[in-house]
């Protein structure tokens, strides 16, 4: 380089290998710095919402939160852990009566909480056979067994394979409900994790929780009867 | 997606066009290589006498305005776009006491950086000497005088299509076997034109031949990798106006270092990129089939 | 019926829909009277007066560009750093399709918009600046100057402006409702994306090599053989910076633009660029150490330049290296976006010192921008913003259009 040299060659040739090799040894710290927290929070259980969810073997969930479970005597629905948690206790239910046609994705029964009035879309094509007393007697004991005593109604199946071709099942089931838990904790707040946690289980009525003014509006988007 | 033969051909298509464009050559491309006739002018400081005959003939072989008759040499002046030429004095005198003048005006480099800087051609180095500037080209980039490093090419910031303006070297009449007009004019032998490797004989003679007259170096012998204006000086140069610090290798070739790395970019970035999009590709498929798998055992 | 199709129903007329957001002209018209835009009007108002005597009267009329500043606020600001700063659409897309990371791609359509704009408007720089810019294509199809850095810049920023068209247009038809279109240009995306990157890596390096014949005008401190290497990395990290800051700028300007059943992990994509930015930054300050080193001249360091060096390399390199190591540590996305910020101002500062404020060192006279010069640039980036957010508040940038959802490589 022109200009006057203060330095022979060589000396400017070894400063040059000494900051390249001093880079080198600097990289090293540098990296494991950002490093770190990526492993820390690898290592410690990272909360998942997926662990928060059961779904029985032989459930089959549908997009609106209702489950259905094909039996000897025909499909048992309900309403799946997911939802009892969003809409908190429920004051009554609207279900259909014996013989009521229920079709797909139709809006099919219902239910009210905290004062609102709530739609659900039925699961399963078919013909209900039976309903529930116990969803008539005790509707706020029944999100203590979503999937067992906590069924709404039988029905008689017309187009059951068929209708099975869009629910979740097993490992989907799980995820649809963990990635519905998501879109929640992201929509609104980050702090909806510590909340969504009682000892390990999702807080029930999160809706109430999440959105005190518009937690109806909340309940409906998941239910798709908005 | 699998990397399918189509998308690879499409890539092949599109650097194959890319490496198909005029590239860059090396330095020398564009700027003749300098004949051994090429021409030269040898400014020798010790005779002139600050005149200016070379201004007026200048002026007038460009049809450019006269330059003012009375000059106060106290503040030196800088060529523009109406004056190519410029005498000023030096800031030291001779060891007998006399003023010394020194004239400045492009330096006509063998290797110059305008030329090789220039996007469109419009500066153009040729055979016999001149670099020339070809006005019906000059998009007004004004790079030719980011580069110059002696400050030459100057601007006609008040027109509505600038264009570039400098010394010519008198190409037109060199290509009828004419010396310039400055160096024509000049009374007292301060500019003698020639060819450029017998001028810098010519200018070691003189110095080798009076011992202790002249500063023993030749400004623009190395100056810029070499230029076509040749001073010898019997006062220091650095006194005259000219530029100090001048690289004593050529300007074109500091860029040329860059440049020659384009090609190797073209060729080598497509089938590294294309390779490391490859292997995520095929990590991201071996995980979909590692879940699909997963997901089958239900 | 397509959400298209449903939209185009219920608005009425396709320009109703498409130009006027649905409203009717006179609500549209309306809907612009904002503050924000109050301030636009204003540097409008202002600017484009200038630009007009700019063509009428002459360079020379406008600026304060003279014999021995032939490059001033234009190329400095509007051309070589406009070109650093619109880098972030090379290196999101080389993230996403090179390296897979699909964290970044909800950022990939704004940082190739940013881009795409950045480019634009850097051209219409270059036209204000060049003393006859209607005779730019003669750079192409006339007399070309091969041994010329320009001449590379010239193909490499035509070429790349047509690049980052393709790579925004899926989004553009996607707008128009042009399916086939936009099916045939995601099947040639990968050659696009390698092109561009390919394209971008020697232009923002020749953008260096500029400066390579300037040894003597430029301060050594700025002056290396190696320029166009740090012009390069540099920009690398003045794209991260810009994605960062432009991302959780328009999160919050165009809140409504973004889908609520779709939601974005900014953290996770801003902590992810921040780590990338803290690496390249880190080895770019100790890559300018080597050029320091190369030059002998450490006697400057204790001279005002030196000062200034310093002021560069550690408030604006190594400090945003350290503060987006921090932030990654500690997850706040809050710093990240400081620390990209200053990445940015730091690129800005060192393209200003290359081209202004250390060339021609030597010169005690410094150039000093005219009012007209800093209106004209300002009014080139305001116009640059205002066709972003009109491309935005229409198009599927910030978030997919609901007839293309998942439809993307």
């Amino acid at each position: 380089m022109n200009g006057h040299e203060l330095l022979s060659p060589h000396a400017t040739k070894a400063i040059e290998y000494g900051i390249a090799v001093a880079y080198l040894l600097l990289f090293i710290p540098f990296w494991r710095a950002m490093s770190r927290p990526a492993r820390a929070r690898a290592k410690a259980p990272a909360f998942s919402f997926a662990d928060l969810f059961q779904v029985p073997e032989g459930v089959h969930l549908h997009r609106g939160h209702a489950w259905a479970r094909p039996e000897a005597g025909g499909v048992t629905v309900g309403i799946d852990d997911f939802g009892h948690g969003l809409v908190g206790p429920i004051d009554s239910f609207q279900l259909p009566i014996v013989g009521f046609r229920v079709r797909q994705g139709d809006s099919a029964f219902g239910l009210t909480a905290g004062g609102e009035k709530f739609a659900l879309r039925a699961p399963v094509d078919g013909t209900v056979t039976e309903v529930n007393p116990l969803a008539l007697s005790d509707p706020a004991a029944l999100h203590r067994d979503p999937y067992g005593a906590g069924w709404l109604f039988r029905v008689q199946p017309v187009r059951l394979g068929h209708n099975v071709k869009t629910l979740f099942s097993g490992e989907k089931a799980r995820k649809f409900l963990a990635e519905s838990a998501e879109a929640l904790q992201l929509a609104f707040r980050p702090e909806a994790l510590s909340l969504a946690q009682d000892g390990g289980a999702l807080v029930h009525g999160i809706a109430r929780e999440l959105d005190p003014e518009h937690w109806d509006d909340v309940v409906r988007a998941s239910f798709l009867t908005r | 997606m699998p990397v399918n033969r189509r998308q690879i051909l499409k890539l092949a298509a599109a650097a194959g066009a890319t490496a198909a464009l005029p590239g860059p050559g090396g330095a020398e491309a564009a700027l003749a290589r300098p004949s051994k006739d090429a021409r030269a002018v040898l400014v020798d400081i010790a005779n002139c006498v600050g005149c200016r005959s070379c201004e007026m003939a200048c002026s007038e072989a460009n049809r450019l305005p006269e330059p003012e008759s009375d000059v106060n040499f106290e503040t030196p002046r800088a060529t523009g776009p109406d004056r190519f030429t410029v005498v000023n004095r030096a800031t030291a005198k001779s060891a007998g006491g006399d003023e010394r003048f020194a004239k400045t005006q492009c330096m006509h480099c063998v290797e110059p950086a305008c030329a090789s800087g220039c996007v469109v051609r419009a500066l153009e180095k040729r055979a016999d000497g001149p670099v020339v500037y070809h006005a019906d080209r000059c998009l007004g980039c004004r790079y030719c005088m980011v580069a110059c490093p002696f400050g030459v090419p100057k601007y006609e910031y008040t027109k509505l299509a600038p264009i570039v303006r400098k010394c010519t070297f008198c190409a037109e009449r060199q290509a009828e076997g004419k010396p310039p007009a400055c160096a024509d004019a000049c009374p007292n032998g301060a500019l003698t034109f020639g060819k450029r490797a017998e001028l810098i004989e010519e200018a070691k003679k003189r110095i080798y031949g009076t011992p202790g007259k002249y500063v023993s170096e030749i400004y623009g012998e190395l100056e810029a990798g070499g230029t076509s204006w040749l001073y010898i000086s019997d006062v220091p140069l650095q006194t005259l106006g000219l530029p100090p610090g001048v690289s004593k290798t050529s300007y074109p070739e500091m860029a040329d270092r860059a440049l020659s790395a384009v090609p190797f970019v073209i060729t080598l970035w497509p089938p590294l990129l294309m390779g490391l999009w490859a292997m995520n590709k095929r990590k991201e498929e071996v995980a979909a089939a590692g879940k699909a798998g997963e997901g089958r055992h239900e | 019926m397509s959400e298209q199709a449903i939209a185009r129903q219920m608005n009425g007329s396709w320009v109703r829909d498409k130009i006027f957001l649905g409203l009717t002209p006179a609500e549209y018209l309306k809907s612009l009277v904002t503050p924000a835009n109050a301030v636009i009007a204003v540097i409008l108002a202002a600017g484009i007066p200038c630009l007009v005597l700019r063509f009428a009267k002459g360079l020379g009329a406008v600026s304060n560009l003279s014999q021995t500043w032939p490059w001033g606020l234009w190329v400095a600001f509007d051309v070589i750093s406009g070109v650093a700063l619109a880098a972030g659409g090379y290196t999101v897309a080389c993230a996403v399709y090179i390296f897979g990371q699909k964290t970044f791609r909800p950022v990939l359509r704004p940082a190739i918009l940013t881009g795409f704009l950045g480019y634009v408007f850097v051209l219409f720089g270059l036209i204000v600046d060049l003393g006859q810019p209607w005779r730019l294509p003669y750079q192409f199809f006339l007399t070309p100057g091969t041994t010329a850095v320009m001449y590379e810049v010239g193909w490499c920023v035509f070429l790349y402006l047509i690049v980052l068209g393709l790579e925004f247009a899926p989004a553009a038809l996607e707008w128009l409702g042009l399916a086939k279109l936009r099916r045939l240009l995601e099947m040639m995306s990968i050659g696009i994306i390698v092109l561009g990157v390919t394209l971008s890596t020697l232009h923002q390096s020749s953008l260096g090599a500029f400066f390579l014949m300037t040894p003597e005008k430029v301060h050594p401190f700025w002056y290396s053989p190696f320029l166009p290497i740090f012009f390069f990395i540099s920009s690398i990290s003045a794209g991260i910076g810009m994605v960062i800051v432009e991302s959780s700028l328009s999160h919050r300007a165009f809140h409504d633009r973004l889908d609520p059943k779709a939601p974005v992990d900014m953290t996770a994509i801003t902590l992810g660029l921040a780590k990338a930015g803290a690496l390249v930054l880190f080895a770019y300050f100790f890559i300018r150490l080597q050029g320091l080193a190369g030059s002998g001249r450490w006697d400057l360091l204790l001279t005002g330049w030196g000062a200034w060096y310093g002021v560069e390399m550690l408030g604006f390199i190594l400090l945003p290296s350290f503060l987006f190591l921090v932030s990654v540590r500690r997850e706040s996305v809050k710093l990240a976006r400081f620390a990209g910020a200053l990445t940015v101002l730091g690129v800005l500062l060192n393209r200003f010192n290359v081209s202004l404020f250390a060339y021609n060192w030597t010169l005690p006279k410094r150039y000093v921008p005219a009012a007209a010069e800093i209106l004209i640039s300002l009014t080139i980036v305001t116009l640059g913003v205002v066709v972003f957010r009109w491309i935005v508040n229409r198009m599927p940038v910030l978030a997919e259009h609901p007839d293309y959802r998942g439809s993307h490589e």
